[in-house]
Parts: C-alpha cells; structure tokens; sequence
C-alpha cells in the first residue's frame, strides 16, 4: 500500500510495517532518519519519532498488520515530514472522536493530525521545517 | 585533549555501557548517580554535555534538567536525556525541560547519541 498525502510528496519515502512489539522501536528509529534526512533539529525529530512511535502502538493494537509510512512533503516553499497510515480498522468510528483522541495524545508532537481520504481514511501527522527547527547548516551529518 | 561528558545515570551497569559508547568515540566520562549530584557536579567542574537519565533517585531527570537550564553557570551545556520513558508526554516534558535531545534506550540508542554528538559539535 503506498502513501497518499493531501501535499506533494518528496523523498525520502520510507515505509515500515507493523506486525509485533520491536516494529514500534523500527518505527521510532525510522522516523528519526527521516527527520534527519530532512535538516529536522534533534529535539525534533525526537518528537516526530515519539509521534510514530505512537501510532504505530495504536496500530499495533488492532491485531492486523497495517503499514506506517515516514515521507517528505512539500507545500509551496515549506517542506515537512509526513507520518501516515491507512486505518480500515476504524470504520464505523466517528472521524471527529478520533480526531480529538489524536490531537490530544499527540497534539504537541506535531503541527498538523488530519483524516485523509475515505474508504478507508488515512490518518496523518505533519511537521513542517522551520526556522526554529531545523539544524544549522553546518551540522550535516547523522 | 577530549571533551568531557556528565553522565547523571543511578543504575551501574547502565551507566558502564554508556559509559563504553561515549568513550569508545573519545570522550572522557565522568559519571554521577543521583540528580543532585549531578547538578553539583555540572557547577562545579562544567562539562562539554550532559547525557541524563530520567528515573533518577530523589530528583527526576525533568527537574535537573531544568535546573541546568535556569542556572547561568550551566544553561548553556547541551543536555541529552537518554531514557526509558519513551511515550509522547515523557518526550515533551523532557525537551520543554529545555533538552537538546530525548532519546529512548532501545537498540538504536547509542547510534543516535553519537549522531546528536556530532550535530551539536561535541564529536567531529
């Protein structure tokens, strides 16, 4: 299952699926590259790694295997990282309830928690690189 | 002459392996078991970094960590949080503690610290 976004996706596109218990720590360690790759600041993408981390406990407790998918996104001249995952396991569920579960668990991690798409929605996190955190330029390396 | 490392960690043999993964990049380690310890430690003989764990005796990570930041003999240190606590509440509690990293101790652990050394210019 690929990615869907409501931006223009960018690399880097990485994907890990969610089948047990150390997939959580894969996911973590994922979404720390991912943010690295990107210029996120440490104390950043320590959060977005603790916001993947998070969804993919979520996941992990439907008992079916569900992919998490780490990508760059891009919206005019801002670039962010995306965290997204297809949730066929919430059908039936309202999409506001869950929403406000999300922002409220993970509401400081990231900037963005929305619902994408129908049939079945795609829940996604989002942040974006700013000036206040991203690593300085000369600190390239990771 | 190479840098020199806090390490506020209670349990010893935690300690000695990060102790192994900080010196095996170089750096000296000096090694404080409890929180106030530590603190007076950073006071008195300030280091290039502070790695700290969070479930400390007496004095969490969280509030020495804020007192590191609220202290100008030592606001300026960077401080990693390397901890077992890794759900969302922990982790912002720890950087809005001021740390510069919180990083989880799981398999990818000491990969990450060394990668967070080098950003904040503590390894070349």
């Amino acid at each position: 299952m690929e990615a869907t976004s409501p931006y223009h996706m960018r690399p880097p596109i990485m994907s890990v699926k969610v089948e047990d218990s150390m997939d959580i720590m894969i996911v973590r360690d994922t979404a720390r590259r991912a943010a690295s790759l990107l210029g996120f600041a440490p104390a950043h993408r320590a959060q977005l790694a603790s916001a993947a981390a998070t969804l993919a406990e979520l996941v992990l407790k439907t008992g079916e295997a569900h992919t998490i998918h780490l990508n760059g996104i891009i919206d005019g001249m801002a670039t962010g990282l995306q965290i997204s995952s297809e949730t066929p396991w919430l059908a039936g569920v309202s999409a506001n309830n869950v929403l406000v579960a999300l922002r409220s668990k993970l509401g400081d991690l990231v900037d963005e928690i929305m619902l994408h798409g129908s049939e079945p929605p795609t829940i996604i996190m989002v942040m974006w690189l700013g000036e206040n955190n991203s690593r300085p330029a000369s600190a390239d390396r990771d | 002459m190479a840098l020199e490392v806090l390490l506020v960690e209670d349990s010893k043999t935690q300690a000695a392996q990060i102790k192994e993964t900080l010196e095996s990049v170089g750096l000296r380690v000096r090694v404080a078991y409890d929180g106030p310890d530590g603190i007076r430690e950073a006071i008195e003989n300030p280091p290039a970094l502070v790695v700290l764990d969070v479930k400390l005796p007496s004095m969490d990570g969280f509030q020495v960590c804020r007192r590191l930041k609220r202290n100008p003999a030592t606001q300026d240190i960077p401080v990693i949080m390397l901890t077992e606590k890794a759900g969302p509440q922990a982790t912002m509690s720890g950087l809005r503690a001021g740390a510069d990293d919180y990083i989880p101790k799981d398999i990818f652990a000491s990969e990450h610290l060394i990668g967070t050394l080098q950003e904040l210019g503590i390894l070349e």
